[in-house]
């Protein structure tokens, strides 16, 4: 009896749960919004996930994906009243413009190299569009304008409930992209990239396309989300949107302390930190500035000084000493 | 004329900064070098330089010339201490993990900071805060080098210096550097490399602790000031090449003259992006450094 068996009906059972949730909830309440955010998170961890995870390229400017895709379709809907899906869209052209900007020079570059350069263009983002108040109106941020009664066209809601539906949709979608390129040629691919690169090009992996491509699929999705966000809060600012902890670094965190390049583990991730976080954030949020983000903090150093494959394998060995097994077979899974 | 001195100002405005930024680099290069890690938390420990220097400038009346010096022992235990318990245990860990328990770390002491300090923007004021010396006067305009710069620079010359002399001349200094070629050949020499290690990473926080002290005339305090040097003393020592102290001697000040040059053309808030980009293009093009190929 493998844990691999039960996946699938594991996943229709925790997708079924989620469809149902919101029912015991107020539509307009804080729970759901912490629901969202939390779907929204699983999401751009998993999309981090296929380069971080999968090729083990350590992306930390995962925000200027983000915050191209929250910038572009609010612009456009400001300037033309475009509708965001269209200019979602726009803002997933632009990213994965940005992604092979970024991606041509540095996606040779490995480990610590490759994290820096990356650090380096989400803080290049978030410095031009304070400094280009024209356009994205600078450190003040931008409101996506109201327009009550325009519904999903406009990707606009008058509860929370609609956008949860829209933001679990759309993180099934990730997660099937993510399970296709996984399990598909791409996923073999980025392993082998991961486990051994100059052997795999050896072999006749064309590793530089192979990352590239997946760079870019990471970018397109991340910058939908981006969209998505925006027309959730309504209002946003460069250092939120392209904020190297706000959003780079939460999201790798996502992917990593749930189980880096798994299927599960931005979910896992995903639903462990950002109801910590918020919980914290309530109950401190205004007695202690900092002490959620200094707690966060401090779970991350103890999560990996436990266990540096994250969560699920930590969860994964406790499971396999409560059933009295050996290794833990969830490890050699990646 | 006008345009020579504005050259010329511009040219001693970038040494005297990018002097600062090379100690402060120096420490995150010797770090990596020893040990192969990243240390993305290594820019709050120069806002911790700070807080102490400002600390002892505020409770006993030191200068943070002389705080500095206390600024780096007390950081010199901490770092040790946070080698011991805390980067030993993923020296040999994947790197992603290495990577995020620094990601961490920097969380934990920023807003550790914020916890305890509290959000204020704090500063000093010196006697030589406001004096310059004038190198030159005319109809044209002057030339200037403001003290306490220029006093930050000679404090960064020193412990440079004496960071070089620690490594170059002294049994130690040699150790360390054997433990940075080959951890395994060094220890079969008899180097107790565990030392080497906690040494060497609480030397690295301690210089850059030294740097944040040094600069507190003219850069005020906050549990966020890090922020603002991370990817600053990345380039440094980038452009130098990782794991090199010479290297990011001559990377720091290029970052500072890069810094002050651009501000001629780009208006301020641009200021860094010329940065970002140059550091982006020479990790592209050329990730050993663009200067020195020797490690510390």
């Amino acid at each position: 009896m493998t844990v691999q068996r039960f996946l699938p009906i594991l996943a229709i059972l925790a997708l079924i749960v989620m469809v149902l949730a919101p029912l015991g909830l107020d539509p307009r309440g804080y729970e759901m919004r912490i629901l969202c955010i939390m779907l929204l998170f699983a999401g751009l961890g998993q999309a981090w996930n296929i380069v971080g995870g999968l090729a083990n390229q350590i992306s930390l400017g995962h925000a200027a994906y983000f915050g191209i895709g929250a910038y572009t379709s609010t612009i456009l809907l400001n300037l033309f009243t475009l509708s965001p899906w269209l200019g979602g869209l726009f803002g997933m052209v632009l990213a994965v413009g940005f992604a092979l900007l970024l991606s041509i020079p540095t996606v040779r570059l490995k480990g610590h190299y490759y994290a820096l350069a990356t650090l380096a263009a989400g803080e290049a983002m978030r410095v031009i569009a304070n400094s280009w108040a024209d356009v994205t109106g600078g450190p003040v941020g931008i409101s996506v304008p109201y327009m009550p009664g325009e519904g999903l066209w406009m990707m606009q809601f008058s509860t929370v409930l609609p956008n949860y539906y829209l933001f679990l949709a759309a993180l099934v979608v990730i997660c099937l992209i993510f399970w296709k390129i996984q399990t598909g040629a791409l996923g073999y691919r980025l392993r082998a990239i991961k486990q051994n690169e100059q052997a795999a090009e050896v072999i006749g992996v064309d590793t530089y396309r192979a990352k590239l491509i997946a760079a870019c699929v990471s970018a397109a999705i991340t910058a939908f989300l981006g969209t998505l966000y925006a027309q959730f809060q309504f209002f946003f600012d460069p250092d939120t949107v392209f904020g190297i902890a706000t959003i780079s670094v939460k999201m790798a965190l996502i992917a990593i302390l749930g189980g880096v390049g798994r299927l599960s583990g931005p979910l896992v991730g995903a639903a462990f930190i950002i109801p910590m976080e918020e919980m914290a954030n309530s109950y401190f949020g205004s007695s202690a500035a900092g002490l959620s983000q200094f707690a966060y903090g401090a779970i991350l150093v103890i999560v990996i000084l436990l266990n540096p494959h994250g969560l699920t394998a930590l969860i994964g060995q406790l499971w396999n000493r409560i059933l009295g097994k050996g290794a833990p077979h969830d490890r050699a899974a990646t | 004329m006008q345009n020579l001195l504005t050259f010329l100002q511009t040219l001693i405005d970038g040494i005297l900064i990018g002097g600062v930024y090379a100690v402060i680099s120096i420490g995150l290069s010797l770090v990596f070098g020893v040990m192969h890690i990243v240390n993305f938390a290594h820019a709050e420990f120069l806002m911790i330089g700070m807080f102490i220097a400002w600390f002892a400038w505020a409770f006993a009346g030191i200068d943070p010339m002389f705080g500095a010096f206390i600024a780096l022992g007390v950081t010199f235990v901490i770092g040790m201490v946070m080698q011991r318990t805390l980067i030993k245990p993923i020296l040999n860990a994947p790197q992603v993990s290495q990577i995020f328990l620094t990601v961490g770390l920097l969380f934990a002491l920023e807003n550790g900071a914020l916890l305890l300090f509290g959000a204020d923007y704090r500063s000093v004021s010196t006697s030589y805060q406001t004096q310059a010396l004038t190198l030159f006067s005319s109809d044209a305009g002057r030339l200037l080098v403001p003290l306490d710069k220029l006093y930050a620079f000679l404090m960064a010359l020193l412990s440079g210096g004496a960071l070089w002399y620690f490594l170059s001349r002294t049994r130690w200094g040699r150790a360390m550097r054997a433990t940075s070629q080959d951890p395994m050949a060094a220890r079969l020499m008899g180097i107790n490399t565990d030392r080497m290690y906690m040494i060497a990473f609480g030397l690295g926080v301690g210089t850059t602790a030294f740097g944040g002290a040094v600069i507190l005339p003219y850069i005020t305090a906050s549990p966020t000031v890090g922020a603002q040097f991370v990817v600053l003393m990345f380039t440094a020592v980038v452009l130098g090449g990782l794991g090199s102290v010479a290297g990011a001697v001559v990377g720091g000040i290029m970052v500072g003259l890069i810094q002050s040059f651009s501000a001629l053309f780009l208006p301020i808030q641009l200021m860094n992006l010329t940065l970002f980009v140059i550091f982006i293009l020479v990790l592209a093009l050329r990730p050993e450094g663009l200067v020195a190929r020797r490690r510390a």
